[in-house]
């Protein structure tokens, strides 16, 4: 329990401080709840950040297990699932990015012990984006920088209106920090984006580009940069005026302490890859004149982590194969889409993420002929098409562990509250136990081969001279 | 009429997921809708409802939003299990699908948008029919 959680007496109501929120990749650190048996109340959280812990007294908790749509007692739901698992040739094992660190390692243990697949939500979010990481390398930086240094703010393909909603006000544009004390007014802002977003309202320049054109406004602004001028058909084919291409090369070489905030635009469209590692390499040409910087806009809370974990096991970032025993990596080949969609996949083990409401309609097709266990907190499309669901902890307030922020800070997140059930403790006691039967199903299985080699009667090799007798009596049988 | 699909997180419906209210309503609501830009949207005759149609052939319906946010030629779908109907699952070997700048057709539809649930069931066990109806005894 968190050390600051007072209790009183009359309604079992606790007031917690300095919670860390579970739910974007900013990771809010700052938020107070007041909890009690019946109501949540947050401050200094956002709509979904607020929205998540009100799940903790919330009607549509799952908080039995269930098997087939229906509850089931602990032992016989986590038995089912090591089952499924155990007897999948092709097992895979999606890592979701709202659990802890902790759990992900387990989770890809188990992977590599049953020689499946394993992915995690970077693949359906960034996964270009750490692919062009590899590729170019990335100049980072942390959160405390941006706040406290940066004088640019370009959010390219990027909506934190939308997807990380303080972002703003904690960490870019508005937020007054040590060498940025005139918040708003001290800095620049350049959005591009095809929509006019939220966030293209507080843009000082929004680049309106026409989808899929990231690239070639990427390698415009690298050119003026360079000292040359872009080709003639640029605006016809970017639909951004030469004026404004110019006005955001300008801002570049101006930036003492540039950023570039990538979001899913870049990485979800034409170009993928291409796209962020064109993005990397403005860094660079940035750091020419100033300092630059380029962030993912990661989504999910622990995204970042699961890219951390894998990479720190087994060398890779995500969409790993251990079928051969070693781990292969290979985006497109092992990544959940791509395995799901070609259909070789014969078993699902999905922790703590969405992936019924979230993957393309083929692969989930593939989802609802397959077993499918789930660890998960709520009824949604995933509960829905699991054959096994293993009731889901909520971290970051049910049990402690780390995440890594965006900016691949790892911050301990601390609870404040038990969860609603004692078969497990947390989604990495889950994990464990499930571990730990399979282990059990492995070794049962190992030992009845055992006795049934044994058990077949020893047949001893033929001696020369008996060889020769049967092969006679063979051969003037069939004469 | 062909036209580009982006598609994408909003905060409400970022709520409504993480607050675990994908079975409600509140999800048809927020995820459940596709903006349009003005022009196109008098193209397409002011329509209430969209029909959204991807190369496979698989099509969704929507309510159609009029928001000059969009640029002429794109719409936006907010992330969702509507969205994912359409979108196209080629992943040009990164692992992540077309989730933005997807060409899509466009055109009236009519009513009703189905609610999660129906959805699931009548779009996306269709393939699994057999194995759902043994196990759970269902059928839709
Ligand atoms: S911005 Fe993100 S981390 Fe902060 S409160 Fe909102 S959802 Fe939580």
């Amino acid at each position: 329990m968190s050390s600051e959680a007072q209790e009183s007496e009359i309604s079992n109501k606790i007031t917690c401080t300095d919670v860390t929120c579970p739910v974007c990749g900013i990771a809010c650190d700052d938020i107070e709840v007041e909890l009690d048996d019946v109501s949540v109340v947050t401050r200094n959280a956002c709509i979904m950040g607020d929205a998540k812990f009100k799940e903790l007294r919330s009607s549509h908790r799952i908080t039995k297990p269930l098997i087939n749509g229906k509850e089931a007692p602990w032992s016989e739901a986590v038995d089912k699932a090591a089952e499924f698992l155990v007897n999948a040739k092709r097992p895979f094992f999606f890592v979701g990015s709202e659990t802890t660190s902790e759990a992900m390692a387990i989770a890809i243990e188990i992977a590599e012990m049953l020689g499946g697949l394993v992915d995690g939500n970077a693949t359906i979010c960034h996964g270009p984006t750490v692919m062009a990481m590899q590729d170019v390398g990335q100049a980072g930086c942390t959160l405390g920088e941006t706040r406290n240094r940066a004088d640019l703010d370009i959010y390219w393909g990027a909506n934190p209106e939308d997807s990380h909603p303080r972002h703003l006000s904690r960490h870019s544009i508005f937020v007054r920090g040590f060498f940025t004390e005139q918040g708003r007014y001290g800095r620049k802002v350049i959005v591009v984006d095809p929509r006019r977003s939220t966030t293209a309202e507080h843009a000082d320049l929004h680049l309106q580009l026409k989808p899929g054109t990231d690239f070639e406004v990427l390698s415009a602004i690298m050119t003026i940069l360079n000292g040359f001028e872009p080709h003639e058909s640029f605006t016809d084919v970017t639909g951004i005026s030469r004026e404004d291409i110019h006005k955001a090369a300008e801002m570049v070489k101006d930036a003492r302490f540039g950023v570039i905030w990538v979001g899913l635009g870049i990485a979800s469209t034409r170009g993928k890859h291409y796209n962020a590692s064109m993005a990397m390499r403005l860094t660079q040409l940035g750091n020419k004149t100033g300092k630059f910087v380029i962030l993912a806009n990661r989504g999910h809370c622990n995204v970042t982590g699961f890219n951390q974990v894998l990479n720190w096991s087994h060398g890779f970032p995500y969409a790993v194969d251990f079928s051969t025993g070693a781990p292969r990596y290979q985006p497109g080949e092992y990544s959940c889409v791509d395995a799901l969609r070609r259909g070789e996949v014969d078993a699902l083990f999905c922790m703590c993420a969405d992936l019924g409401a979230h993957l393309p309609k083929i692969a989930v097709e593939r989802m609802c002929e397959i077993p499918v266990v789930s660890i998960e907190t709520a009824e949604g499309p995933q509960a829905f098409i699991s054959d096994v669901v293993l009731p889901g902890v909520l971290d970051a307030m049910e049990c402690t562990g780390t995440f890594y922020r965006m900016d691949n800070v790892p911050i301990y997140a601390r609870s404040f509250c038990d969860p609603p059930f004692d078969f497990t403790k947390s989604n990495e006691d889950t994990c464990t136990q499930l571990r730990d039967a399979i282990i059990q199903k492995l070794e049962a299985r190992e030992k009845a081969k055992e006795e049934e080699a044994q058990a077949k009667p020893q047949t001893t090799p033929l001696s020369d001279e008996e060889f020769g007798q049967r092969l006679d009596k063979l051969v003037s049988r069939a004469g | 009429m062909d036209i580009i699909l982006n598609t994408g997180s909003t905060a409400f419906q970022g709520a409504v997921i993480k607050g675990g209210r994908k079975f409600t309503d509140d999800y048809t609501q927020e995820a459940a809708y596709c903006d349009i830009s003005p022009e196109d949207f008098e193209e397409l005759g002011k329509p209430w409802f969209v029909k959204v149609t991807n190369s496979y052939g698989d099509s969704v319906i929507l309510r159609a939003k009029k928001t000059d946010r969009q640029q002429r030629g794109e719409i936006f779908i907010p992330r969702g299990p509507w969205a994912n109907i359409v979108v196209t699952p080629v992943t040009e070997s990164t692992g992540s699908p077309r989730y933005k700048n997807l060409v899509v057709q466009i055109e009236k539809g009519s009513s009703p948008v189905l609610g999660p649930q129906e959805l699931m069931k009548k779009y996306y066990t269709k393939r699994a029919r057999p194995k759902w109806e043994a196990n759970r005894k269902w059928t839709a």
